[in-house]
């Protein structure tokens, strides 16, 4: 019996993988048996053990951080996944709860209300938002409904650069709402229930235990009477309409809900900022918050969380040079693992990666000696690549940019090919790469995450299109 | 079957050549050559003979993102300083980079991993006053020292205790600029427009305020920075304004805003903050730019001028953000070498008190460097440019 | 009146180059029903293209070529170097989604701008380039009466923009191609069986369309003069607004949308202030939206049940 949103073709499809063999076989259908309870719990548990296993304030904003993108992928799998309206002003929520809290719990205008009616307050008013800014939907669908929410987006962001200078008739001096491009800090932190939460492992905690109640009301929502009226709105709105399915309350109430969440976790994030900011809220987050849910899979509660995970850690990993050539080469191994099989072929390819690179060091450090003559930038792994890979020392620059054009030229080449051709270009591809990344990317983090980032969306998006825990979906075509 | 046998002697093969190819390709000696080519003194009270001293500063500012020009700018001569420096006196500093692409969240995400890195003793950065504010007491809770070279709201150096700049404040600068345009230039009618940063509407309220009360008569307008044209806002300067006040930080802006005031042949004469001061980017005759620290180019100082031209070899053009950052890594530098001296390590709180002590008789920007008791820079003194029909920049003030 | 001839002059200016990227955007989701995102930084490489052809002939205050087949050759350069560029991104990060549900496609878009514009910050490092146009067309040059002063450039660009345009209704109205193209963006399935090569003509558009971003970024850089890697996005932006404006898969709609915009920001500007350009602008697009969702110049999207 096909779920719902699913056609037949892909439901046999999932039935199919049900027939678990290989080595990994009995692990997997453990985990299947478990159950989504336990595992979500196993997972809670790891994630509140985490503070304990580290000193690091670092790796606990990092933390708060995936937890807060973590809820907001989850917020916008409802309207996004559930609903299937394409909100592209998701952040003006975020923002509109943070700018809330600031307003009735800072210094600004000096009403601190206690957090026990702050956050609902907060929650409530974003909610009302949500519904005012789901208005549209009634009448817009698809395309025109994202433009026109990507548009409510900037509008906020302009509000909350110009809102500083209000001239009301009855006031002397102009009333400064937002503060302007510098925002409001002072910020006053949580307190709940007479504990104060100042340090940032506090805010771990609460938004812990947030995001399992999220999570848990969620799972509870998608199996419900509403769960089952978005994905039909979803599919085929027209039809549902006529099953006398509410579509248009129902598009109200994911904005509505969506919303809420968003507004909350602003909140969150002013009281752990201690101040807000609009560039905060730019179109940037916007992305970053699509992309975890794309990449996790849109529609499925365990892929947004996963998807937060790697669009907010991934990048944390990639400041430090040292962790940054780890994690290449790594991802560059799992890669190989993954897309060549069978293990002779992979070993072919790893030899003659080796073997090429080798080559290639001699051929230049005998040609053109100051080629080989550059510095790398240290640690146990740039040593072992020294021999491999080689570094110019002068226009270094310039070799390396020669180098990069060349490598998404190969890249792109590679996928038109097949069979062995694909192998033979695939070997100084892959040296081209190590050779791009010690000598270009490993020094500019900041550019080099970009990159990745746009290049790992575009990788996904052809392959995978239904992100990594998502289901395979067929669209109605138009 | 055959294929993957195929397969199998082929591997053999290409494993065999990779053992070979090891053997023979084994001795290579790649020398690592040192970075820096200048051995030039920056000051001339330092020693000479090599210091053992080791650390790590961090830096951190916008190195992606829409103002990444000014954070490249700084980051690049922050690592010229770290380079000459280490060349000089034989101290082993290195840089640790974070970036922040000037968001405030940002900030406060690489601020606690610069906390955490036991290496870091002191930060140069960040570079806008939002994200000083998002990690003032970040850095304050772990006694780290940070110096920023560009961020310019008074209030910042009163409210956090580890914080200390090398450009002077909103305070200094819009009088200064006020002054000059109401005697200097006789204007009576002041036309300011902020870019909307906070720099930009910090320092236009103060220079507001300080020509108010000199009896001239301001108007205020505001753009955004990514604003592609500005033939609209031109065409509304009135006939009668004297000067027009540009408190931005792109410079190539105002240049474009220039172009089009002569293009609608408007008399006005722009006025601009040290945010304009970049020679290749603005360079409209007859205005005036006014800067925390004099055109470095034009500084009568072999050493200086030395530095300027190995910087230039080795990154090409800058601007007005760079050299603020090459003395405020100096400033770090001096501080930790000093403790180095004394034969102790570098921690934290030493680096803080010892930038507090800080009192160079010369630097990059031709002018001695010491701190107040707030971490304000001492003397700040504002030079002001005019901007000859050749493009170049005379001092006049 | 001069003054309001002059913000007309501004307006239209603007509004030609908005247009012109305009219509890349609505050639494109006319025929595939795709936001092109990348749409943008197409028309940032075009600019930069622009000015590294300028660089290499001596640049604007030594050139080595007359003034006139210096610009030829600009426009030229850029136009192709943005159609080929467009022409890749079509072959490998949309073809492969075709059949994919709406949002792959968009994400990729998403995607493939993030990455050049990641990549043009690599290359070519994150100053500013400047075209230096008073140097090349110095300001006197221009029509002068009274107060009312426009420059050649102003004309330059105005008078190829439009040249462009009619070029691409005579391509789009009275050649195969653009029967083709209509047809396509009619109803693709009925297009293929009628033999014409829907890939073929998907390319087609791609390149028209970039073609005209890459003409936009160059116009750009001699207007407004400033070249950077960040450009391409408040541009595609304003671009997409346009095109969403005068209905997004309507080639007049984008025309009179991209003119919309352009005299919306040069009048806001100059009668109002400077301060209040993207709000006016963003306020005019919702309105229009809530009005008239599919543009002003748009036809009603018919669902067949």
């Amino acid at each position: 019996m096909p779920r719902i949103g699913t056609d037949e073709w892909v439901s046999e499809q999932e039935l199919r993988t049900e027939y678990y063999s290989g080595l990994t076989a009995p692990a997997r259908r453990a985990f299947d048996r478990v159950g989504p309870g336990p595992r979500f719990f196993a997972f809670l548990a790891i994630c509140a053990l985490f503070p304990f296993l580290t000193d690091s304030a670092f790796l606990i904003r990092v933390g708060v951080n995936v937890m807060l993108f973590a809820l907001l992928a989850l917020g916008l799998n409802i309207v996004v996944g559930w609903a299937g309206l394409l909100d592209l002003g998701y952040v003006a929520f975020y923002g509109f709860g943070a700018y809330m809290y600031a307003w009735i719990s800072s210094a600004h205008f000096d009403v601190h209300l206690p957090t026990e009616l702050a956050i609902p307050i907060v929650v409530a008013a974003s909610a009302c938002l949500g519904l005012l800014l789901g208005l549209p939907s009634w009448r817009l669908v698809g395309d025109y409904l994202a433009i026109t929410t990507l548009f409510f987006a900037q509008i906020f962001v302009e509000l909350a650069l110009n809102l500083d200078r209000v001239n009301l008739p009855w006031r002397d001096e102009p009333l400064d709402l937002t503060g302007g491009p510098n925002g409001i800090p002072g910020i006053d932190r949580m307190s709940l229930l007479g504990i104060q939460l100042d340090d940032v492992r506090d805010y771990y905690f609460l938004l812990l235990m947030l995001l399992a109640l999220i999570v848990v009301g969620l799972f509870y929502l998608n199996d419900s009477r509403t769960g089952r009226g978005w994905r039909a709105s979803r599919e085929d709105p027209l039809a549902a309409e006529l099953m006398t399915t509410p579509v248009n309350r129902l598009k109200l109430l994911a904005f509505a809900m969506g919303a809420a969440i968003a507004g909350l976790t602003g909140s969150i994030f002013a009281a752990v900022q201690t101040g807000v900011f609009p560039q905060n809220f730019e179109v940037t987050l916007l992305i970053m918050i699509y992309a975890a849910l794309i990449l996790g899979g849109a529609g499925s509660i365990s892929g947004a969380v996963l998807g937060a995970i790697i669009v907010a850690a991934v990048p944390e990993i990639l400041r430090t040079p040292e962790n940054a050539r780890w994690l290449f080469y790594c991802a560059l191994v799992l890669a190989l693992l993954v897309a060549v099989r069978p293990w002779t072929r992979l070993a072919v390819v790893a030899g003659a990666v080796v073997g090429f690179g080798l080559v290639v060091h001699q051929l230049v450090a005998w040609l053109w000696p100051a080629g080989v003559e550059g510095e790398t930038s240290g640690g146990t792994l740039a040593g072992v690549l020294d021999s491999w890979v080689f570094l110019p020392a002068e226009s270094q620059d310039t070799v390396g940019n020669v180098a990069f054009v060349l490598l998404v030229a190969a890249v792109l080449w590679l996928t038109t090919l097949r069979g062995n051709a694909r192998i033979a270009v695939l070997v100084p591809t892959i040296y081209l790469a190590a050779f791009v990344w010690e000598n270009r990317l490993v020094e500019q983090p900041s550019v080099t995450r970009q990159l990745l980032f746009g290049a790992i969306l575009v990788a996904m998006m052809t392959t995978r299109p239904q992100g990594l825990l998502g289901t395979p979906r067929v669209e109605n075509p138009i | 079957m055959r294929k993957s046998r195929i397969w199998l002697v082929l591997a053999l093969l290409v494993a065999a050549l990779a053992v070979v190819a090891a053997g023979c390709g084994g001795d290579d000696d790649d020398t690592t050559e040192p970075a820096a080519e200048d051995t030039t003194a920056m000051d001339d009270d330092g020693t000479m003979e090599p210091v053992e001293c080791t650390a790590s500063i961090g830096i951190m500012g916008p190195f992606t993102g829409d103002v990444a020009a000014i954070g490249q700018e700084q980051l690049n001569w922050a690592k010229f300083a770290v380079d000459q420096y280490n060349t000089e006196h034989g101290t082993s500093f290195t840089l640790v980079e974070g970036d922040t692409q000037l968001d405030p969240a940002q900030a406060a995400t690489v601020a606690p991993q610069f906390v955490s890195n036991s290496d870091i003793v002191a930060v140069i950065g960040p570079a806008g006053s939002q994200e000083i504010e998002a990690v003032g007491s970040i850095y304050g809770d772990a006694s780290m020292a940070f110096v920023s070279p560009s961020a310019t709201a008074t209030n910042l150096t009163e409210d956090f205790d580890t914080f200390f700049r090398v450009v002077p404040t909103d305070a200094d600068q819009g009088p200064t600029d006020a002054a000059y345009m109401a005697e200097e230039l006789g204007a009576m009618n002041v036309l300011i427009i902020d870019d909307q940063s906070s720099y930009s509407t910090g320092l236009a309220d103060s220079t507001t305020a300080a020509l108010e009360d000199a009896g001239a008569t301001v108007t205020r307008e505001s753009v955004s920075q990514d604003q592609t044209d500005f033939s609209g806002l031109v065409s509304t300067v009135a006939d009668d304004t004297d000067v027009v006040f540009l408190p931005w930080q792109v410079a190539a802006n105002a240049q474009l805003f220039g172009n089009q005031l002569a293009e609608q042949g408007k008399d006005a004469v722009i006025f601009g903050s040290d945010g304009l001061f970049s020679p290749d980017d603005f360079s409209i005759a007859g205005s005036y730019v006014s800067s925390f620290a004099p055109d470095i180019t034009g500084i009568d100082d072999a050493a200086i001028q030395e530095l300027v031209t190995a910087f230039e070899a080795e990154y090409g053009d800058f601007g007005t953000f760079g050299p603020p950052t090459f003395a405020a890594t100096t400033v770090v530098m001096e501080a930790a070498t000093a403790i180095c001296e004394g034969g102790e390590e570098p921690t934290r709180e030493a680096m803080v008190e010892g930038i507090a002590a800080t009192n160079l008789s010369e630097s990059i920007l031709g002018q001695p460097i010491s701190f107040t008791d707030i971490g304000d820079i001492q003397d700040a003194t504002f030079f002001i440019f005019q901007v000859q029909d050749d493009g170049s920049y005379q001092l006049v003030q | 009146m001069d003054f309001f001839v002059q913000q007309l002059v501004n307006g239209v200016t603007l509004g030609s180059v908005y247009a012109l990227i305009a219509l890349g955007y609505s050639m494109v989701y006319g025929i595939l029903k795709l936001l092109n995102f990348a749409h943008g930084e197409v028309y940032m490489i075009g600019a930069f293209i622009g000015y590294f052809v300028l660089t290499a002939l001596g640049g604007a205050s030594s050139p080595m070529l007359p003034v006139a087949p210096l610009l030829i050759l600009m426009f030229l350069a850029a136009m192709l170097g943005a159609g080929l560029l467009g022409v890749v991104i079509e072959r490998f990060a949309y073809r492969p989604l075709r059949n994919a549900p709406r949002i792959a496609p968009l994400i990729s878009a998403i995607g493939v701008s993030f990455f050049l514009q990641a990549s043009a910050l690599l290359l070519f490092s994150a100053q500013f380039r400047t075209y230096s146009t008073p140097e090349l067309i110095p300001f006197s040059t221009g029509i002068e009466a009274g107060p009312l002063r426009i420059s050649l450039v102003r004309i330059l660009v105005i008078t190829s923009a439009v040249f462009l345009m009619i070029a691409l209704t005579l391509l789009v109205n009275r050649t195969r191609l653009g029967k083709a193209m209509r047809a396509v963006s009619y109803d693709r399935e009925a297009a293929a069986m009628m033999g014409i090569d829907v890939d073929r003509v998907i390319v087609a558009t791609f390149f028209i369309g970039s073609v005209l971003a890459g003409a936009a970024g160059v116009m750009v850089g001699l207007v407004f003069e400033r070249v950077f890697h960040f450009m391409g996005f408040v541009a595609g932006l304003k671009g997409f607004t346009a095109a969403v404006i005068g209905g997004i898969g309507n080639i007049p709609g984008a025309m009179l949308g991209g003119l919309v915009i352009g005299l919306a920001e040069a009048f806001t500007a100059s009668y109002i202030s400077s301060r209040f350009q993207n709000l006016i602008v963003f306020g005019i697009l919702i309105t229009v939206m809530l009005v008239r969702p599919t543009g002003l110049l748009g036809s009603p999207v018919l669902k067949k049940v």
